[in-house]
């Protein structure tokens, strides 16, 4: 890998300084240097991922909420593929996938999307997601410069946690990034009301935003506000509590 | 094979070694057997620096007793310890001479058979981590083209060891924001179980798992967890004190 490239990066990043836009200023830099219309930064562990640690717009920040409620997409691939994925022609794709994620992400004016592996030898955290508002691929330049951007956006977001309590989140992760907190209250709750694991109450939740046409922190804010309850099935649906 | 090509074929080896999760004792043990094999030395050992400083011994072409002791023997005195305090390498010493400062280890080399010892600095930008140790059993000097080889050993030693030391510190970090992340998720998960079955807001289902782990002298992340799988019944939390404030240091939604 480059050093000109690491080092232009890491002076970018250090140019923004600290504190509470530190995990912001990560993405804005992500998508500044790889010359795209936006970035954003997902953690992830086995099937759920935990949210989103920065995004730079709407449209990343939906590229995001559609991947945590659907569970596909380009950065779930590229976490679970441990490789980039690559689509430079999202609405019309030579090999369509994501056919849920797809169609809300192009209206939403993604044209191409790229996901990469956040990871730092054999680690895997998550995945950096570029976006392009027109179609075509990465040059070998963008594609270089990704390469190094997630591997030092892995290695920010392990440093932002080096100063943390045991146990606890960063503050600048905590406060700069989305790990979406009421979703797993609302699983919690449903697991009660329907006596299953967490897990479960989980993809019922995601299998409900999904019919619904909802995202799934739309979803957990109706169940947690009590608007919304999953304990009676006799039309086979959970029926809205109003 | 020419001695050339044995070195050149080492040091790839070495390289390749230098993969992810490689063991650096195993590492290090193979470079020590190579020093014996491609270098005019009859023992080679390597000691590194502890974190409070003292050397020890990481790996030895040989564990003969009479070997290990004169490494051991090296956190006190001897050309290990030089090498590593100075950064700089000792080469050609002659246990016989009279102008060695190693009134215990000279003696003791001698007795196992040694004739000269060698140290080199495992060393990159500055850093000092410990040394490469060579003993010789036969009469005459080690040549320059060995000694340049050993120190070319000990530096990818060095690197070896740097890597992994840098790869351990990471996972470290990635253990604690992993860890630090399911305790959240877990006690939001709890949160919703409680809130459910109480009747009670996410707040207030918070204040009773705290409150809860306080009274019990329990951690909270560990009362979150029994709720969440089952081994502890909401209803047999410790019930809300109303007068208690309740403020929680993590926001409630």
């Amino acid at each position: 890998m480059p050093p000109e490239r690491r080092l232009r990066i890491l002076q970018e990043l250090l140019a923004s300084g600290h504190g509470d836009r530190a995990t912001a200023r990560l993405c804005e830099v992500c998508a500044a240097v790889a010359g795209v219309s936006g970035a954003g930064i997902m953690l992830m562990s086995g099937d759920a991922p935990w949210g989103s640690v920065c995004n730079t717009n709407a449209v990343s920040a939906l590229i995001e909420e559609l991947q945590y409620t659907l569970g596909e997409g380009p950065c779930v691939d590229a976490y679970h593929h441990d490789r980039p994925v690559l689509e430079p022609d999202l609405a019309d794709p030579i090999t369509p996938r994501w056919l849920a994620f797809t169609p809300p992400a192009v209206k939403a004016g993604a044209r191409a999307v790229f996901g990469f592996p956040l990871r730092i030898g054999a680690l895997r955290l998550g995945a950096l997601n570029l976006y392009c508002d027109q179609p075509g691929p990465l040059s070998d330049g963008q594609h270089a410069d990704a390469l190094v951007l997630a591997e030092v956006a892995a290695q920010t977001v392990l440093m932002m946690q080096a100063n943390a309590p045991s146990g606890r989140l960063a503050t600048e992760l905590e406060t700069g990034g989305d790990f979406k907190y009421v979703v797993h209250q609302a699983s919690g709750m449903v697991a009660a009301q329907l006596d299953v694991g967490v897990g479960e109450a989980f993809a019922r939740l995601r299998g409900f935003a999904f019919a619904t046409d909802r995202s799934l922190e739309q979803v957990a804010d109706e169940v947690v506000g009590r608007r919304l309850r999953f304990d009676d099935l006799s039309t086979g649906d959970p029926d809205p509590v109003l | 094979m020419s001695r050339e090509a044995v070195l050149v074929r080492t040091l790839v080896e070495l390289a390749d070694t230098l993969v992810e999760d490689f063991d650096v004792v195993e590492l290090l043990t193979l470079l020590t057997d190579r020093c014996v094999e491609v270098l005019d030395v009859t023992a080679a050992g390597l000691m590194l620096a502890s974190p409070g400083g003292d050397l020890r011994v990481m790996a030895s072409s040989s564990e003969a007793m009479r070997l290990v002791e004169l490494f051991e023997i090296q956190a006190d005195e001897g050309p290990c310890l030089d090498c590593f305090r100075t950064g700089k390498p000792v080469v050609n010493r002659t246990l016989g001479s009279t102008n060695l400062n190693w009134p215990h280890f000279a003696p003791q080399a001698l007795e196992a058979g040694f004739l000269s010892v060698h140290a080199l600095p495992m060393r990159l930008r500055g850093l000092t981590i410990g040394a490469l140790n060579l003993f010789r059993a036969t009469e005459g000097i080690l040549d320059e083209a060995d000694v340049d080889a050993a120190q070319a050993f000990a530096d990818v030693a060095t690197i070896a060891i740097l890597q992994h030391r840098a790869s351990l510190e990471t996972q470290l970090l990635n253990t604690q924001l992993t860890q630090a992340l399911n305790s959240r998720v877990v006690i939001e998960q709890a949160k919703g179980v409680v809130g459910e079955q109480a009747g009670l807001s996410m707040e207030e289902a918070f204040t009773r798992l705290r409150n809860h782990a306080r009274n019990h002298n329990l951690r909270l992340v560990d009362v979150a967890r029994g709720i969440v799988d089952g081994s502890l019944a909401p209803p047999s939390l410790d019930p809300l004190r109303t007068l208690e404030p309740t403020r929680p240091p993590l926001p409630a939604s």
